[in-house]
């Protein structure tokens, strides 16, 4: 590790000799004023050199070389006054930019700046980013924001369900998406068997969805990142914040540890349905249903090279009635240190820990049978970014994960007929290295490209069997503790590149290899919390993507309208898909129930948006494909798979009426998922049966919906706030099909007939949230 | 496992506190080309034999299922037995002389319009049922998908028996209530986590009514891995599934070739009566 930051360094040094004029650097962070927390993704520019503008980073940091001279330096994020300052540059200066709230947004007029068009000047494309303060503007289901339901309303992304907060992204599996809180993994980020993300917004920050190409220091799922980054808490004064809904209250508590230096935060959420549920109807008596979700994390700064972050996560979920009972949850914690070597280089360490785990209890008279499974990494990162002047930016890092995996442990009292059974724990170890260049040679034209050396080792001890086509087991080998059963190797490049036309268009172009080592077996239509996760082994290959992604894009109305079209194909390898009534759970010898194809997805996404005014908001409009070719479904043919959704069309309107009062609505269509239907019946037994000839040969009927919402500002002091928030979702109530099931006509035996459940029609709620 | 999600799933909707709606639609389904289906059986007991031949139909047709006339079916054994079925009635195809021997493996081949199908199975050894209990005292109402609430009380049947140590074993059985069988309920067992040991199956379901007096006969088939593979993915396809915990539907994994539906099984039956108190 050393020699490599020593080589780069080096390199850097040469890069730096070829510049003959003396540079020298400005840097610091970017904060807001109320809260002091560092703003992620500001923008800091320098009025008399164009083109030299640079984001401040997940801990807003910036740092821009340029030579000497008196500089504007402007610093600007969305929803904050800008900020300017004179610098005069002799030697390396260190400011930090404190940036206030808008105060009022309703008499806004257009702001003359002419720095709001990142979008057309920066390199990467396919990259959505959520203003958590939009969201709070935006109808809720339940009463509950959530952030990857918002994210459903982007281009090219799409929702698994009717109210699930599952996502597809551009033709991708829900278990293809990264989900990242902190920079841990989360397996399962949904709550309530899909219904509501594990996300609580009080306590988030930044949301980041790279739906193409992926910066290299992310990795290990194909199709997207969800980055999800904590708030830090207030170092200025003590807060508290919270909401009070229909069936859920949160409540955040946040302040300073000392003043400017360090913070603190306290956030939870619990739900409490089961109260109500139980109270009005004596059947759910002993039952239990809930979730909640604590989230912790403080922060310190021990000097101003030097800067320590601990966050954690806690969320379960508790379902039990009769003698069952179901418990779900995430753990996660991360310890970072931010380290400036120089003010260029900026460097974080995090040890993270991740555990996802579920429990099945079943209790019939004396005896008692449980089920656990559980996932758990052990990981280590390390990322550098050194900023080497105002055109070249390197980043490089490494990290290395220890995977666990627990697929199954059956224990049962003393007395019951099942024997104990616990299959076979997996470990693994996965580690990569990356490095990227962004590189800016002209003010036309901006380049990044960057390489992730990965690696994936699957550990003993335990059985090892090797499976022929008709699934039978054909060769079995044993190996020790540690002793390596299959290594992996992959190396994944990616590029992305810009090129602006004029001050209000560009075309941009990208590529990126990723790779998948673990697997999510689920042959649900919709994903349950017992879906197992399993690592590439001797049996099972990496899954691996190639996107290829093109994009224009171009602002009108002194970028005050947006626009941009994106079209991306992606290559699919070593993809899985299950035998017919293939049993995933519990089964030492799940890699048997497998079949494994090719993928390939296309589309082209179209996005306008409305950034400013009374009245934003945007349309967005997806056609696309995603089909599946799996050795030994539909005789080897290209087919369309689950997530294949031609037409996706979301609008959303947000309308400030008054100062007090806003409105909002969201307007939703999709094409229906692809499904298996019966053609034809049977009978076998004495009984009907239907009879399949195609996987996915159906359609559900298209999905649609409006919500619709309303914010009502009742107060709004320096020292009190408070809001109502009325929603309606489906508010036409439209019924829109959770799933077609067939079955025997009860009323004439000679017929069969199909029947549609739905689920959420006319769903309102109301919402009273506060902070002080 | 797969009740446990439905369960949840029922509780996850009441929570958001809507109860889910259901209603019939008209869909616009392909037709299929007709199948040929095979419902063959070889057991330890004394013949005849009898194996049916239908075809499907199409989804929207009526349940009227066409049997298939003038097919050659033959079934023989490991030791150099065989017979070929004569057809006695539509569709229905019947041995005079085959006897099923426990530990012989059993092949059929059945020729029709050009095409050729053919399966094995070995007969496993039979277990005996040691007892059948009635108990009235169940309420099997409540539970998955019922939202919770009860049912009418019923009464339930338990068949017990020992299973064989040191070997593997699959059991399929059948409850019959005053000599009618109630083939919707499918229940299968695999000695996966219990080898060796005294085993209690329910063999009624939820919607299965028996009262006092009734004659209750439960059969007790050995069958072997393939036979229980088919009738495993057989009732995870037909029994109700609520929309979140449905696996990817398909057909049945079956032991016959060239695309067949349905199956063929060499087993030893066991049977015990009572009469429901």
């Amino acid at each position: 590790m050393k020699k490599l930051i020593s080589v780069l360094l080096a390199l850097a040094i040469t890069i730096n000799l070829v510049a003959q004029t003396n540079k020298f650097t400005i840097s610091g962070y970017v904060k807001d004023a109320k809260t002091g927390e560092e703003l992620i993704g500001a923008t800091v520019i320098i009025k008399e050199i164009p083109a030299t503008g640079i984001n401040t980073n997940a801990y807003g940091y910036y740092s821009i070389t340029i030579p000497e001279g008196t500089y504007t330096v402007v610093a600007q994020y969305i929803g904050y006054e800008l900020k300017t300052d004179t610098i005069v540059l002799k030697q390396n200066v260190k400011r930090d930019f404190v940036l206030s709230e808008k105060v009022n947004q309703l008499n806004e007029i257009v702001v003359t700046d002419e720095k709001k068009d990142e979008n057309i000047t920066n390199t990467q494309m396919g990259v959505q980013k959520l203003d958590v303060q939009q969201i709070k503007a935006i109808p809720v289901f339940m009463g509950e924001q959530d952030i990857l339901k918002t994210l459903q309303l982007l281009p090219g992304v799409k929702s698994v369900g009717d109210g699930s907060s599952g996502i597809y992204v551009r033709g991708g599996t829900a278990s293809q998406n990264l989900v990242l809180l902190d920079e841990a993994t989360v397996y399962n980020a949904s709550h309530l068997l899909g219904f509501f993300s594990v996300f609580n917004s009080d306590a988030i920050k930044d949301v980041t969805l790279y739906k193409g190409t992926q910066p290299a220091e992310f990795g290990g799922r194909l199709t997207s990142v969800l980055d999800i980054k904590m708030r830090d808490g207030n170092d200025q004064k003590y807060s508290v914040s919270g909401g009070i809904g229909l069936i859920a209250s949160r409540l955040n508590f946040e302040g300073p540890i000392k003043k400017g230096k360090g913070s603190f935060l306290v956030s939870a959420r619990r739900t409490y349905a089961d109260f109500l549920l139980k109270t009005f109807d004596k059947t759910f008596k002993g039952s239990s249903l809930y979730f909640y979700d604590l989230n912790l994390k403080a922060n310190y700064k021990l000097n101003d090279k030097n800067r320590i972050y601990v966050s954690g996560y806690f969320g379960k979920d508790v379902l039990g009635f009769g003698g069952f009972g179901l418990n779900y949850g995430n753990a996660t914690g991360t310890v970072r240190l931010n380290h400036l070597f120089t003010e260029k280089l900026f460097s974080n360490t995090s040890l993270i820990f991740t555990n996802y785990d579920y429990k099945v209890t079943t209790s019939f008279g004396a005896n008692n049978l449980d089920i656990v499974s559980r996932i758990q990494d052990y990981a280590f990162k390390e990322d550098f970014q050194y900023f080497l002047n105002s055109k070249n930016k390197i980043k490089f890092g490494l990290n290395s994960t220890f995977h666990r995996i627990i697929p199954g442990v059956i224990t049962s009292s003393t007395n019951s007929p099942i024997s104990k059974q616990h299959l076979n724990n997996k470990y693994a170890l996965e580690n990569a290295l990356y490095v990227s260049h962004e590189v800016k040679p002209t003010t036309k034209f901006s380049f990044e490209y960057g390489l992730r050396l990965t690696s994936f080792s699957l550990f003993g001890p335990g059985t090892f069997y090797t499976y022929d086509a008709n699934d039978n087991i054909t060769d079995s080998a044993n190996y020790s503790k540690s002793q390596i059963v299959k290594t992996y190797i992959n190396l994944q490049p990616r590029a992305a590149a810009n090129y602006v036309l004029n001050s209000k268009s560009s075309f941009k172009a990208n590529y990126s290899r990723n790779v998948q080592y673990l697997h999510l077996l689920s042959n649900s239509t919709s994903g349950n919390p017992t879906d197992l996760w399993v690592p590439s082994s001797n049996n099972i290959k990496p899954e691996i993507a190639d996107e290829f992604s093109l994009g224009y894009f171009r602002n009108f109305l002194n970028n005050m309208l947006e626009t941009s079209v994106e079209a991306y194909y992606s290559n699919f390898q070593n993809q899985i898909d299950y035998i017919n009534g293939a049993q995933l759970n519990l089964n030492a010898n799940v890699e048997s129930q497998l079949l494994y194809g090719r993928g390939r997805a296309y589309g082209l996404e179209f996005f306008l948006k409305k950034k400013y005014g009374r009245f934003n908001g945007w349309i967005g409009y997806t056609l696309a494909r995603s089909e599946r070719l799996i050795n030994g479904i539909n005789s080897n043919n290209w087919y369309p798979a689950t997530q294949d959704i031609t037409h996706d069309i979301s609008v959303v309107g947000i309308f400030e009426i008054s100062k007090k009062w806003t409105a909002s609505a969201a307007f939703v269509y999709y094409t229906g998922n692809a499904v298996t239907f019966p053609s034809g019946k049977y009978q076998v037994n004495g009984q009907v049966v239907f009879y399949y000839t195609e996987r996915n040969g159906y359609r559900m009927p298209p999905y649609n919906r409006l919500d619709i919402g309303f914010t009502y500002q009742a107060k709004k002091t320096a020292k009190f706030e408070s809001s109502w928030n009325f929603s309606c979702y489906n508010a036409y109530g439209h019924e829109n099909p959770y799933s077609i099931t067939f079955q025997q006509d009860p009323n004439n035996p000679e017929q069969t007939q199909a029947v549609m459940t739905y689920l959420f029609r006319w769903v309102p709620s109301i919402t009273y949230n506060f902070k002080f | 496992m797969k009740n446990i999600i439905r369960f949840a799933f029922t509780l996850s909707i009441l929570t958001v506190g809507f109860t889910s709606c259901t209603k019939v639609i008209n869909l616009d389904l392909n037709s299929a080309n007709p199948n040929i289906v095979v419902d063959a059986e070889v057991t330890d007991q004394p013949g005849p034999y009898t194996v049916n031949l239908t075809k499907t139909v199409n989804f929207s047709d009526n349940n009227v299922f066409p049997p298939i006339y003038g097919a050659s079916v033959i079934i023989s054994d490991n030791v150099g037995n065989s017979e070929t079925l004569v057809e006695t009635s539509a569709g229905f195809y019947t041995t005079s002389h085959l006897q099923g021997v426990v530990g012989r493996t059993y092949n059929i081949s059945i020729t029709n319009e050009g095409k050729n199908y053919t399966a094995i199975s070995t007969m496993p050894a039979g277990v005996s049922i040691d007892s059948v209990i009635a108990d009235t005292s169940a309420n099997q109402g409540g539970g998955f998908g019922g939202g919770g609430r009860s049912g009418p009380p019923s009464v339930s049947i338990k068949a017990i028996f020992t299973d064989p140590s040191g070997i593997a074993n699959y059991y399929r059985l059948i409850e019959y209530t005053n000599r009618v069988p109630n083939y919707k309920n499918i229940s299968v067992i695999s000695d996966n986590l219990q080898d060796g040991s005294v085993i209690t199956a329910n063999v009624t379901r939820r919607d299965t009514t028996i009262h006092h007096g009734d004659s209750v006969t439960v059969i007790l088939e050995s069958i072997d891995a393939n036979v229980y593979e088919y009738f495993r993915t057989l009732r995870q396809i037909t029994r109700p599934q609520t929309g979140f915990q449905a696996s990817v539907p398909g057909n049945p994994t079956t032991n016959l070739s060239n695309n067949a539906l349905g199956f063929f099984s060499a087993q030893a039956v066991r049977q015990k009566t009572i009469v429901v108190p």
